[in-house]
This record gives structure tokens, sequence and C-alpha cells, in this order.
């Protein structure tokens, strides 16, 4: 079976390339952070700039395995889902569901292994940038070089393959098996999240406005809610797309098509509330904080520019990554879609008619998601300006909030169009019997 | 590009051609230079309307060009189509979309409906699409007389192959076109699922005056046609009437022994 992995690897590249791409950025994040961890524990590195370094790489790391994770699931789960047909062959040619598996998962490992192997040349040159930021803003000393050590590839690699694997596993056995049992544990765990953030928003009062500490509770209060929201994706979008009443062919089309395919969406949807929450509520809470810090006509302790350089750092890359993600599947999930697209044209849509059905869906999946995203930032927004200020809702607020909300409705409508256009150029009678 | 149309959608009903489907000197050739592979070879035929034909011919004789061609799903490199007395114009999708509109329906092997769309939502989807008023009823009255009243609400998924070409054919038949084209219609379907397929074409004929066109391998299903149009390599070879699958098959098997044209 292995070797029929490589020979699928070898003979459709071209399908591997979004996770190719994921474990590569994935790869490339564990790296770059967790080489400093390689950096502080060269012989001769100062405590300060150890701990500085040490943090760091904790924070981030921990954030990236999650992110790498979240991602390679996302993007093998698409994978698989779109070569159910193949593997139906397969199964029909007398492979066992296990020898199924192992090919899958044999599949995605390899593809990490080469990602995680790109990766490396990247973080390398990503961790030497970082050792120079936090050089520059004086938090670590200049006489500490940069190395790039074990931990770093080891973790990089390791985390990558572990991801991967674990994907693909769970991703093969949900087509093959063709059930769905396990909403079950997932909307416990949506219940979980969604309660421990609600915990962590609310356990910001119980902190005093300069406590070092004050911005951590309500910032993993946000993610937890975004994650939480992310993981009823599905339910949600039922829940808006039962209360829209959309007239036109494309629009009657659009609802229909999410409604079916709402589970399809869950990581589409997952990505655009982690990518309005997490980036609204930091950048709005180190604006506050700021604003705080100088009308206090204070200066800022070595820590609290750690912690704005840290906040600056991981909301940059979870921005970036989520917003790659959201591109990637978005791609991925419209190109398969060649066909559904063939047999709307051959019933008698024009294609402006099916741009029309794919601008309404991402519109409604942008609005969906934004506004999901929104709820989780302020939940961890509000708390924190109550407590650090006299104000509810801190003016910086809605600046970040549009900023972030049109970089959404750009990377989500942008690539579904873009998509469904280079799409739509195959002849209608060819797009339907391409993929039969 | 001139638009000569000599009559407007609107008084179809009251001044139909009498030729539903009119192909003059049709030509198609695919590929470029040396590799290039000529697909129909100058076909010039007139179908009259409320007739049913069957389009026969080995693997490679143009057939399913000649039907793309005749429905404004591909454009011939040269030569005229009239669908119904009216010539087929256009140079974009949209333009050819909007052409087809009302006076085309469709029937696929592979069906081509709509995963996300149920048995009803399916039927009406061409009227939507063409922003035409949805008679509910009607659409009903339809998918009864194709045998799925009781599958209104159920996903393609959910049907066996013969039912969902029966919705296939509701779809072609709820916009009221002038022509139905059916590719392989009963290429995917067991003999019985074929059989009901073929008596509710033979009705769109006979009961709702409809004009269907369809392309086959299978001189069973092409039996049920009122007349046979043979093809071989782009051009017509041949014309059977009240074809019995016992002469269909015969014809087809010496279609290369003399390639005589005309019809």
């Amino acid at each position: 079976m292995f070797v029929l992995a490589m020979r699928s690897i070898r003979h459709r590249p071209g399908r591997f390339l979004a996770t190719l791409l994921s474990a590569f950025l994935g790869a490339a994040i564990v790296m770059t952070f967790n080489s400093m961890h390689d950096t502080a524990a060269q012989d001769g590195v100062d405590p300060v700039s150890s701990e500085t370094l040490g943090t760091a790489a904790g924070v981030v790391g921990g954030y990236g395995t999650l992110l790498v994770f979240f991602a390679v699931a996302s993007t093998l789960t698409v994978n698989v889902r779109q070569r159910a047909a193949e593997l139906e062959l397969l199964r029909c040619s007398g492979a066992t569901p296990a020898q199924i598996k192992r090919m899958v998962v044999g599949e995605a490992v390899a593809v990490a292994l080469a990602g995680a192997a790109l990766a490396v040349g990247p973080a390398v040159l990503g961790g030497r940038a970082l050792l120079g930021m936090f050089q520059d803003s004086g938090q670590v000393a200049r006489s500490v070089d940069h190395s790039f050590g074990p931990v770093a590839l080891i973790s990089g690699v390791d985390i990558t393959l572990l991801a991967a694997a674990g994907a693909a596993f769970l991703a093969v056995r949900r087509v093959t098996r063709k059930s769905r049992q396990r909403s079950g544990a997932r909307r416990l765990l949506a219940w979980a999240a969604l309660g421990t953030g609600a915990v962590g928003a609310c356990s910001t009062f119980a902190l005093s406005a300069t406590d070092e500490v004050l911005m951590a509770p309500p910032a993993y209060g946000a993610i937890l809610l975004s994650v939480g929201f992310a993981l009823m994706a599905p339910r949600l979008l039922s829940g808006v797309l039962s209360g829209l009443p959309l007239s036109g062919a494309s629009g009657w089309l659009a609802v229909r098509n999410l409604r079916e395919r709402a589970g399809h969406l869950a990581g589409i949807l997952m990505s655009l509330i982690m990518f309005t929450a997490v980036s609204t509520a930091t950048l709005t809470m180190q604006a506050v904080e700021n604003d705080a810090v100088a009308a206090s006509g204070l200066v800022k302790s070595v820590d609290a520019k750690n912690l704005e350089t840290l906040n600056l750092t991981v909301v940059g890359i979870i921005a970036v990554f989520v917003c790659v993600m959201l591109v990637n599947s978005l791609y991925a999930a419209t190109t398969y879609r060649s066909r559904e697209f063939g047999q709307q044209r051959l019933a008698g849509a024009t294609p402006g008619q099916v741009l029309g059905v794919v601008g309404a869906e991402g519109l409604i999946l942008t609005v969906t998601g934004v506004l999901f995203g929104t709820v989780a930032a302020l939940a961890g927004v509000v708390p924190f300006t109550v407590v650090r200020t006299d104000g509810v809702l801190p003016d910086q607020f809605f600046g970040v909030w549009v900023a972030m909300a049109s970089i959404a409705a750009a990377a989500t409508l942008g690539t579904s169009l873009a998509t469904a256009r280079q799409v739509l150029r195959t002849p209608a009678v060819g797009a339907v019997t391409l993929a039969a | 590009m001139t638009m000569f149309r000599t009559r407007a959608r609107g008084d179809h009903d009251t001044g139909p051609a009498p030729e539903a489907l009119r192909l003059v000197k049709v030509s198609r050739t695919y590929g470029t230079a040396d590799s290039a592979v000529t697909a129909l070879d100058g076909v010039t035929l007139g179908l009259g309307r409320g007739t049913f034909t069957a389009v026969m011919g080995p693997s490679g004789s143009g057939k399913s060009t000649l039907l793309q061609c005749a429905a404004g799903l591909d454009r011939p490199d040269s030569g005229i189509v009239y669908v119904d007395g009216t010539e087929l114009t256009g140079g974009t999708e949209a333009e050819l979309t909007k052409f087809r509109r009302g006076r085309v329906g469709f029937v696929f092997q592979q069906y081509n409906l709509l995963e996300t769309l149920t048995v009803a939502q399916n039927t009406v989807l061409p009227l939507k699409l063409a922003g035409r008023r949805v008679d509910k009823r009607r659409a009903r009255e339809i998918l009864t007389a194709v045998g799925l009243g009781d599958r209104l609400g159920h996903f393609p998924g959910e049907l066996s192959g013969g039912q969902r070409q029966r919705v296939a054919i509701a779809r072609a038949l709820v916009t009221e076109p002038r022509v139905i084209f059916a590719d392989e219609p009963t290429g995917a379907l067991d003999t019985r699922s074929a059989r009901q397929v073929m008596r509710l074409l033979q009705e769109a004929v006979r009961v709702h005056g409809r004009t269907v066109v369809m392309v086959t391998h299978d001189p069973v299903a092409a039996s049920y046609a009122e007349s046979v149009l043979f093809l071989a390599d782009g051009r017509l070879a041949g014309r059977l009437d009240a074809p019995t699958p016992d002469a269909v098959a015969e014809r087809l098997a010496h279609l290369g022994d003399d390639v005589t044209a005309g019809v």
C-alpha cells in the first residue's frame, strides 16, 4: 500500500499542494519559535534573555502546535473527502479498510515530511529575524547568537508528522465508516470550550487594573469562545440560514447549497471565526493597554514590552496562518465544485448566475463567521476594558474590527469568486463528465 | 454578430416552426493541425415537430458532438443550427444559455441532478434560473406522471438510478421545451428502469408533443424511437424508420460496409 501511496503522490502532485502548504507553514512556525529554546539553552546566555526566549517559545510553540494540527486536519479532511470515489474504487478492487487507511496515512506522512524538510530553511531565517526583533527591543542581550538545534528540528518534524498522521487517520476513518457518531463528542467539546472561555473572560473582573497578567484571561477567554463557536459552526450556519429571506435564483441556490453542505463548510467557518476573534480581541486589547500606559505617564517595563511583542507576533502569526488556511481550503473546495457548477449551467444557469451563487454563499459565510468571531472578541475586550479603564467599549475597537472584517471578507469572497471564475472556463459538458 | 431571430420567445405557442431542429452543413473539428479530429463533417438534417429520433453509430462517430452542437452546448466550426426555427447564434456562454432556456431540455446518462436540492427543487430549478414563475402544482403533476409523486422531498442521493433519470426527465419537461436532447439516457440503467425511461420519453413525444433527439448505443432503446439516424465518421450513414431492435443491430453491424450519405 505504501508503494501505491508514493505513486499517487508522484502522479497527482497538485492535489497534495494544499496539505503540503499547511504542513510547510505549520512546521516553519513551530521550528522558528522552538529554535528560541535552542538559543536560550546555549552557554553564556543571561537569565533575562533566557526567560524572554523561553516564554516566547512556550507560548507560541503551544499555539503553533494547535494551529498545525487544525490546519493540516482541515486540508486533509477536504482532500480525503474529495477522493471518496477513488477510495471507493480501491475498496471495490479488494483493498481492505486497513489498507486504505495505511495508504492515506502514508501519503499524509510523506507530504508532511516534505513540508517539514522545506520548512527548515525559512525557519532558520525566521528564527534569526525573531531574535533580532527581541534584541532590537532590548529584551534579549546583543551577545546572544541564534541557534537552530535539536529542539527546533525534532519538535517541528514530530509535531507536523503527528498532526498529519492523526488527521489523516481520523479523516479516512470518517469517510470509510460513513457514520456521524462523533457529533456527540464534538458538541461536548464545543460546550466545554464555550464554558471555559466564558469563565476565562469573567475571571478578568477578579484582577486589578495593574496586574501584569490582566490581558491573559480575556485573551484566552476570547480564543476559547471562538474555538467553541468554530466547533459549533455547522449548527450556527443552519441557524443563520433559516432566518435569511433571499430572493433570486442565485440566492435561492446559495442558501440550499449551504444548508446541505453545512458540515463540509465547518472548516472555512472555523477559520473565519477564529481569525476575527483572535485578531480583533488581541489588537484591541493591546491598543487599550498602550493608551492606558501612555495616559499614566509610566515607561513600559521589559516584561510589558515582552508581552506586547509576543501579543503582536502571536496575533500576526495566527492571523496570517488562518488567512492562508482560509484561502487554501476555499480554493480546494471551490475547485472541487467544477462538476456541480457544470450541472447548474446545464440546468440553465448563466456563468454570471453561478458566480452569483458563489458570491452569495461567500457573503453568508463571511457574515456568519465575522458575527460569531465578533461576539467572541467582545467577550474578551469588554471585561478587559472595564477593568483597565473606565469605559466599556474602547474607541479602538471599531477601527480594528472594520479592518479585520474587511480582510476576512476580501479573503473569502476574493478566493471563492476568483477560483469559481477559473473553474467556469471548462465547458459545462466537459465539467460534468470530467470527474464521473 | 447579428441576431437572426424569426420569432420572439413569447409567441412560441401560437406559431411554432414546422421543423423543431435543422442542421445545415454543420462541421466540428477538435484539436489543431496534424492532430485534428473531424467529429462532424458537413452534417445536414431536419427533424419535424413531435418526432422521436435516435442517433446511433459506433464510438467516435460524432454522435455526442452532433447532440452538443444541435443543443447549443458546443459551437460548430461551420454550418448553421436552427432550433424551433430560430438560428442558434450568440458568442458568449450566457447568450447560449439564454437561447437554450425554454427551447431545449436535457437528459444525460449521468442524470446531472444537483445533490444539494430535493427532487422537487431540482425539477423547478430551470424555471428559477430563467426567472420564470414557478408553478409548484404543475411540477408536482409532472413528477407524479413520472412516478415520483411520493418522492418530492427526497435528495438524489436517496434515489435509484432509474428514479434519478425520471427526475431528470421531469426537469426537462417542466420548462416545456421544443426539443429534448437525451445523451445515452439508459446507459447507466438496468433493463427495467431503462424501459420505464424510454416509455416516458415516448410519452413526452406522443402526449406532450415534444420533439426528442436521443443518442444511444443500445438497439433496444433506439427501437422506441420513430426513426433512427446512423452516423459514421462524422457523416450521416443512413436512416431507418419504425426500427426494431434486430433491424437496428443488423444495420449497426454493417455500418462500415456502405458509407452512403443522405437522409
